[in-house]
């Protein structure tokens, strides 16, 4: 099954890449191990994220630039507004980056 | 739970390097494993309830549990220790429990429901039979080598059995040395076969034949754009997955002529990260190559968040060399400022404050080490302001997700999304759909 790096980006995924570096630096953990272990995790992500995760966000805002390469779209919004069930968050300024969903059926 | 809260007590000790291994994760490991089998039913039901509740910071823990007991088959193959697999989990918590993406006190009941029926789900709890089966022993054994001693610096996949100090995989009663590779041939069968087996996270059938200008060293070269992107289009095909790269840090489209040679150290091979087809690589890992592709990982990963570029190239078309000084040979210079200043380092002769404009446009015509003036002002000044705002990584909010649709009539665009992970004003906010309603 595909899957996507971009999760590794995120908050987990960080803490998890710093982890990995600090052991393969410390010679704890072979690089290869290491990589295995982010593979897992861009499938335990993306999993979980579709099975488990249930809210939906609106999103609001002024499209500052949009780029379409190479199958991801990335979007900078200014002022933007998210808003789902519980609250909405006010940004000056984000960035959104989404891969094609298709590509994971392949 | 108790033996969980124990090990996150002692989590702090961690952060001293190499604290002696931890018996307190790997004691939990071996009591929480049989239990954890026997809930597997009562799991199924308890997800629902999670599902609904769909906390972030549940979601975040039993993806953790979720990897660590996915990659555990792969550490035994590798002949990693438990302790190991325990001492990424303790430090990948502490640093989700720092950065607060996780609640201090972890609900684990919750979240050790869905990750155990995920585990049935889709590995079933039996040992793979290609893996000789002393090796889980480990799991249930006192107190081995692995984790008396701190694990040896890069580790090999094959841990060298020491007689009298290993009681775990290689205790062969009869013990003549002649026996001892047959447990070990069969742990190599058992790479061959992960390696190539698609479940290890290696579709191979995506690899496409490595392209011989991944080996090739560009530097030196003046990069040709059309050149360079003509070759990487019949690999774009074949490109199962998107690179999800931080693509504002790179010129769109149009590259500058800005590698500047001067910088490099000569005979430095910059790997190609431009997006396209860099991600061929996280298939074809081996031994040889592993130690470059993560190091090129980390690189990929850490740039977005930390503060790159500690020194601005100098490229007003004046003392262009000014970074580097021993790079400039020779060529009288012109110095419309402080004429004693920097003549030392350069010309023989000082040049004394006479400006020679004539002279400089006649160098750039003949080395082209230099980029013309104002070549980029164009392209993306504005983009630039808007990315060094604020580029500290607690306030740089993002989204990233897969998208569905994107649409556009006039100005207005829309998008459905999903599958996202937000990081707004310091919080994760997870997401299974979302619509955007932009004006550009």
């Amino acid at each position: 099954m595909a899957t996507f790096e971009l999760y590794r980006r995120s908050t987990i995924g960080m803490c998890l890449t710093e982890t990995l570096d600090e052991m393969v630096s410390s010679g704890t953990l072979s690089p290869e191990l290491a990589i295995q272990v982010l593979v897992q995790f861009d499938k335990s992500m993306t999993d979980a994220l579709e099975n488990q995760v249930k809210s939906k966000v609106n999103i609001k805002g002024h499209l500052h630039t949009y780029r379409f390469c190479d199958n991801v779209w990335t979007f900078i919004l200014t002022d933007a507004s998210f808003k789902n069930e519980e609250t909405t968050e006010q940004v000056g300024k984000v960035k959104i980056v989404a891969c094609d969903s298709k590509l994971l059926g392949q | 739970m108790q033996t969980y809260l124990y090990s996150l007590l002692n989590s702090p000790s961690f952060s001293s390097a190499s604290a002696p291994p931890q018996p307190p994760p790997l004691l939990r490991r071996s009591l929480s494993s049989p239990p954890a089998a026997e809930t597997l039913a009562a799991g199924a039901a308890d997800a629902a309830a999670v599902m609904a509740s769909s906390n972030v910071s549940t979601v975040y823990i039993s993806v953790i549990d979720d990897v660590i007991s996915k990659v555990r088959e792969d550490f035994i193959t590798y002949g990693v220790g438990d302790a190991v697999l325990n001492e990424l989990q303790a430090l990948w918590e502490m640093k989700m429990l720092h950065c607060g993406a996780i609640s201090g006190n972890i609900d684990r009941t919750k979240a050790a429901a869905p990750s155990a029926g995920g585990t049935t789900g889709t590995t079933p709890p039996v040992h793979d039979l290609n893996v000789p089966y002393e090796a889980t022993s480990e799991e249930y054994a006192t107190p081995t080598a692995d984790m008396l001693f701190p694990p040896t610096p890069l580790q090999t996949p094959i841990q060298t059995p020491l007689p009298g100090t290993d009681t775990g995989m290689y205790n062969i009663p009869t013990g003549p040395s002649d026996y001892a590779p047959s447990p070990i041939s069969d742990i190599r069968n058992g790479m061959a076969i992960n390696g190539a087996d698609p479940k290890a996270g290696r579709p191979s059938p995506y690899m496409p034949p490595p392209s011989p200008w991944m080996s090739q060293r560009p530097l030196g070269v003046d990069v040709n754009v059309a050149y360079v992107e003509g070759r990487e289009d019949p690999d774009r095909g074949v490109q199962p997955q998107p690179l999800t790269q931080d693509f504002l840090m790179m010129s769109s489209g149009k590259r500058k002529r800005d590698e500047y040679p001067g910088q490099l150290p000569s005979g430095s091979f910059v790997p190609q990260q431009d997006g396209s087809a860099d991600q061929i690589v996280e298939f074809v890992v081996s031994k040889e190559n592993a130690n470059q592709l993560w190091s090129s990982i980390i690189n990929k990963l850490e740039t977005p968040t930390k503060t790159i570029t500690p020194v601005i190239p100098q490229c007003d078309g004046i003392q262009d060399d000014y970074n580097d000084q021993f790079f400039f040979q020779g060529v009288p210079t012109e110095d419309y400022n402080t004429p004693g200043e920097s003549a030392e380092y350069r010309a023989p002769t000082p040049a004394v404050g006479t400006p020679k404009p004539r002279n400089d446009a006649g160098d750039d015509d003949d080395d082209d080490d230099e980029p013309p003036l104002n070549e980029d002002d164009d392209d993306d000044d504005e983009l630039d302001d808007l990315e060094q705002g604020e580029d500290e990584p607690n306030t740089q909010h993002l989204v990233l997700a897969q998208f569905d649709k994107v649409t556009r009539t006039k100005n207005r665009w829309k998008c459905t999304l999903k599958d996202g992970i937000m990081h707004l004003n310091g919080r994760d906010v997870l997401f299974n759909k979302a619509t955007g309603e932009f004006d550009f």
